[in-house]
Parts: C-alpha cells; structure tokens; sequence
C-alpha cells in the first residue's frame, strides 16, 4: 500500500506563503533583492504553483513586480 | 490629505549641482500644496535596462502628503521634465 503511494501519484509538500508567515502587510517595490527570489531568469513572474503564495499575496507581488519593472529596478526580460 | 510616494529616475550625465536644482525644483513643486516628509537620494544605480542608451540612473525617492490634485500635476511635470528618466507615483493609503 505505502509502496504503492510512492510510485504513483506522488504529491510534493504544500508550501506556505512566504509573506503569510512574515505576517508582512505590504509587499514594496523598492525592496529589489526580494522581489528578485519571484522572477524566472528570463524576468518573468513565477507561478503560483512555484512560489507557493497565497492568492492574495501573490496579487500584490505581481503588482509591486510590475512597479519594479517600470522604474527599471527589475528587469522586462533578460537575454 | 493623503500620503503619496513618488520615486523618480534622473539623468546621471547632470552634474551635482543639476541633480540638487532638480530635487529642490520637484520639492517645491509638492511644497506648493503639500508637505513633504522624507526625501531619500538613493544615489547612482544601475538600471535593469537601458534607457535612452543610459546603463545608469540617479534615483531619488520622496514621501509627502498632499490632496488628490497634486499628483496629477506632478505627473504632468515630470512627463515634461527631459532630466526625468522614469516616474512613478503611489497613494500608500490605497490597500
């Protein structure tokens, strides 16, 4: 039965969100090195399937992303 | 009153004395119907891209309160201002 379990579907611990268990309040745009761990190499926002963010927080990282990006802190795309 | 964040991107090519005139013009501007109360001279950076060819940006970040009009017009000046690089201002009260 175990044996079983590890053969097939196997289901990857469920992450936390990492601003949940900060208890931040508000995700900035300023803060470069932080928003840096949410972008892909290529620049682009990670999924919440990867991040393991709530719906919630991953609203506002997306939003202080794109802030980032228009004031060139953060990379559009990199090559 | 409402409390505003505005972060600015300015030309590095200015010398200090630009870069200075510069801030105390966009001060002013916000002094007109505002009070600011913090102003942070991030210094010379880096942009992730280039703008106009520009690998550098002087960055400068002010926190004031003013009524909803001011940004507006703040907007209007810096989009003409041919220092500015970037702009962005922020209602920190929004949630």
């Amino acid at each position: 039965m175990l044996k079983k379990n590890n053969r097939g579907n196997r289901r990857p611990k469920k992450k936390v969100c990492a601003f949940c268990a900060d208890k931040a309040e508000t995700i900035d745009y300023k803060d470069v090195s932080k928003l840096r761990k949410y972008i892909s190499e290529r620049g682009k926002i990670l999924p919440r399937r990867v991040s393991g963010n709530c719906a919630k927080h991953q609203r506002e990282l997306t939003v202080a992303i794109k802030r980032a990006r228009n004031i060139a802190l953060l990379p559009f795309t990199t090559e | 009153m409402k409390k505003y964040e505005t972060l600015f991107v300015l030309n590095p090519s200015l010398d200090e004395e630009a870069i200075k005139a510069n801030i105390e013009k966009f001060k002013g501007i916000i002094e007109q119907d505002g009070t600011v109360t913090n102003v942070d001279e991030w210094g010379k950076r880096r942009l992730a891209y280039e703008i106009n060819d520009l690998t550098e940006g002087y960055y400068v970040l002010i926190n004031f309160e003013a009524n909803p009009e001011l940004p507006k017009e703040l907007d209007r000046i810096f989009r003409i201002s041919d220092t500015i690089l970037r702009h962005l201002i922020i209602n920190l009260e929004e949630k």
